[in-house]
């Protein structure tokens, strides 16, 4: 018997690593074929051929996003530049009382100021202090801000990393969520977005990858569509640039 | 008929009857179901390309489970390179066991999950009560059939049986206060409490969608966030999923993605789509730390190499097969008895069961019509498999009683001129439904069908003439119930061909 957990996970790992051959030469046994070792040739890797090309002229990206994006529920708007977009979280601050709000630490929203113009709200960074039970933090938060890694038009979604100065907790927990997008981070297709993570490989990827596609949503009390059942309630996709 | 309501009963004729005799539940899942459908037939249509599509998501999976062994063993090797835990079960039991060591371990108090088929199927819930741990559903639907100490009984919306007056008792049990019967005010009330749930949670427990093999990443679709909730919140998750769940790249996802949210629910994409690379990292801030991949065979691999049946194992889960099946559309999900419902667990639960022939007479809950095939988006030949379902229990001797279904009663009915003029007689005297616009020939169009297609024909060992007054009883009721769906999908093949959109979600008929 394992004294320790750490012992306890090596034990498992062992028995995994033996049950695991088993595992797959039972799946070829059944398959009647001796074991494939090699990488077998996919012809249909991802999506059809004719989809791959497709794109959209970038008004058309922002129209399909945003047509999108608030039929799902979510709010867009289209602003010039990141000073457009503080005043607008600003102002939304303002109207509905916001006292917490939780930003990533990007640099794009290091640069913005968003403290000085959100006197009534205390702001905290996420991970800037080592010390702080994070977590609690975005989940008491009125406001989550954070800058999109990616958008996509075709599903109105947006994309999130994480990393430590990302956490994945400021795009869920808030009640409120500003997304805001660089205009030149939105594109086309879901694939787009999707075929870099195979091309940056697995080293490279974050542990949390999240597409959004509007305000949290249930339908399960009688088909009646519910908002923000555990996720944020309200989403506002800015896209910023021109 | 009879109506006991105590305990579950043994077969799906008798589970229907239950089904049957709820107003509501009919209602409800027909409601749900025909939006759910039209749902898709739109975001199916819109999408445009929709047979391409369906064939490349075929055509991945195809290729997928062809060499299983291959990209599992990927996957497990990257899993476990990304920090993972990774584990094999090759039982229900097995799973069970190392879901409870690892909660012991923790000394979890409690487990809060997300939707999770595959923990439906180990009776998790259960097991973790029963060595003390508390294991709260979290997705909403979920957590209300918990509350009332029942199971789903559609696997997209799994309280589809229950309306706001009960979900609003359950929930003033649970809130110690009386909730008016109002969607966001008892919505409101599961977040709040849940929120609480999920921050004092030891363990997080989620299935999983897909499995991508090159990368060794787990991805979640959901609506409401509480699959993210579960990823994000507790330090230690335990992801359990089928061994089957793999797809290669994250390209191939690019396919699901687009085949999984439509054919279930419409949408162009879930609100949320998650995809989880282990454990967080050091310098994160939240996240788990430790994650667990319970890989689970629990007779999935009994497919592998049979030809009539591999292909169940490229089933998504979307549940487009219930919506469009027009048996499920009428006696609902627990009717069927297995944790799987509608044409896919016609088919799974049986094969699962590693002896088809035991299984009871749930291959017989279907008409055979094929609209599961149509509305598959990779084409997974459900009626063909329900034939042979049936052959193999005819082949194993289990075909020969005489079934109080009614199902084979009708079919082997049907096989007669005669027999047939027999129930047209009965139509006619009885049911005004069944000859509404005169219209005799259409409505029976389907059972003709249906009879058509049948093999091995099978007569009941007692004869017509000594079976005629439970047959009576039967046919007069099964026809009355039935002709509703039929007239509905009826009705919806006409909308669709009135819009010159036949083509676009798979229909050819």
């Amino acid at each position: 018997m394992a004294d320790t957990h750490q012992q306890w996970l090596e034990q498992r790992a062992a028995e995994s690593r033996a049950k695991q051959e088993a595992f797959m030469n039972d799946i070829a046994s059944k398959l009647r074929r001796p074991r494939v070792m090699e990488k077998p040739a996919h012809p249909f890797r991802g999506a059809p051929d004719f989809w791959k090309a497709y794109e959209w002229p970038l008004e058309e990206r922002v129209e399909r996003f945003s047509s999108n994006f608030k039929s799902a529920g979510g709010h867009v708007e289209r602003l010039a530049d990141m000073e457009s977009a503080k005043r607008f979280i600003a102002a939304k601050a303002e109207e509905l009382g916001a006292h917490y709000v939780i930003r990533q630490n990007q640099p794009e929203l290091n640069e913005l100021g968003l403290e000085a113009a959100l006197p009534n709200a205390e702001v905290s960074v996420w991970n800037s202090d080592f010390e702080q039970y994070w977590k609690a933090r975005a989940a008491e938060a009125d406001f989550g801000i954070v800058v999109a890694d990616y958008a996509v038009a075709y599903t109105g979604s947006v994309t999130v990393l994480s990393s430590k100065d990302k956490g994945r907790s400021v795009s869920l927990l808030p009640t409120v969520l500003f997304v805001i997008i660089p205009l030149e981070r939105l594109k086309t297709r879901l694939g787009e977005v999707l075929v870099g993570f195979d091309e940056a490989g697995r080293e490279q990827l974050p542990a949390g990858i999240h597409f959004i596609s509007g305000p949290s949503r249930s339908a399960d009390i009688e088909n009646d569509l519910t908002i923000g059942v555990h996720g944020p309630g309200v989403v506002y996709a800015l896209i910023v640039g021109s | 008929m009879s109506t006991t309501s105590t305990g579950v009963p043994s077969t799906v004729k008798k589970r229907a009857d239950l089904a049957l005799n709820d107003e509501f539940l009919r209602k409800a899942v027909k409601f749900t179901t025909e939006r759910l459908r039209n749902g898709k037939i739109n975001a199916a249509e819109e999408h445009g390309n929709w047979e391409e599509w369906r064939e490349r998501g075929r055509q991945i999976r195809l290729h997928t489970i062809a060499h299983l062994d291959y990209y599992l063993n990927l996957f497990a090797d990257n899993a476990r390179a990304n920090g993972v835990h990774v584990h094999f079960a090759s039982t229900s039991a097995e799973a069970v066991k190392l879901s409870l060591e690892i909660a012991q371990r923790k000394q979890a108090k409690s487990v809060v999950k997300s939707k999770s088929m595959v923990t439906e199927e180990l009776h998790l819930n259960h097991e973790l009560e029963g060595i003390g741990v508390e294991a709260i559903e979290t997705d909403l639907g979920e957590y209300i059939i918990q509350l009332a100490g029942e199971t789903p009984s559609h696997i997209i919306i799994p309280a589809i049986h229950k309306n706001r007056y009960q979900i609003a008792d359950l929930l003033s049990k649970e809130a110690g206060e009386t909730l008016e019967p109002d969607t966001s005010i008892l919505a409101g009330f599961v977040r709040k409490k849940l929120r609480e749930k999920f921050l004092e949670a030891d363990i997080g427990m989620t299935g999983c969608n897909f499995a991508i093999a090159e990368t060794g990443s787990m991805v979640l679709f959901e609506n409401e966030g509480n699959a993210r909730m579960v990823t994000t919140v507790p330090k230690t998750q335990i992801t359990l999923m089928g061994m089957e769940r793999i797809i290669p790249s994250w390209s191939d996802l690019e396919v699901m993605a687009t085949l999984l949210p439509r054919s279930a629910t419409g949408q162009k994409l879930t609100v949320y789509m998650s995809g989880i690379t282990g454990p967080r990292r050091e310098v994160d801030a939240d996240g788990p730390d430790e994650m667990h991949i319970i890989i689970v065979d629990n007779g999935r691999s009994l497919q592998l190499g049979d030809s009539e049946f591999q292909e169940l194992l490229n089933c998504i889960r979307c549940g487009a097969c219930l919506n469009a099946c027009p048996v499920y559309r009428h006696i609902g999900g627990h009717a069927y008895g297995g944790t799987y419902s509608g044409p896919i667990g016609a088919v799974l639960t049986p094969a699962l069961q590693k002896n088809i022939a035991e299984w009871d007479d749930i291959a017989n809950a279907s008409s055979l019509c094929g609209a599961c095939y149509e509305a598959c988006p990779v084409k997974i030949p459900l009626h063909e498999m329900l034939i042979y379902l049936r052959r193999r229990k005819q082949e194993g001797g289990h075909g020969d009683a005489v079934e109080s279904a009614g199902m084979k009663g009708f079919a082997a009915v049907l096989g007669d001129a005669k027999r047939f003029r027999g129930i047209l007689r009965l139509g006619k005297l009885g049911q005004k439904l069944v000859v509404r616009n005169g219209e005799i020939r259409t409505k029976f169009g389907p059972l003709k069908g249906w009879n058509s297609y049948r093999v091995t024909p099978s007569l009941p060992k007692r004869s017509f003439r000594e079976q005629w007054g439970t047959l009576e009883e039967e046919l007069r009721h099964g026809l009355r119930e039935m002709d509703p769906a039929m007239q509905n999908r009826m009705e919806a093949i006409a909308r669709e061909r009135k819009n010159g959109t036949g083509g676009g979600h798979g229909h050819h008929g």
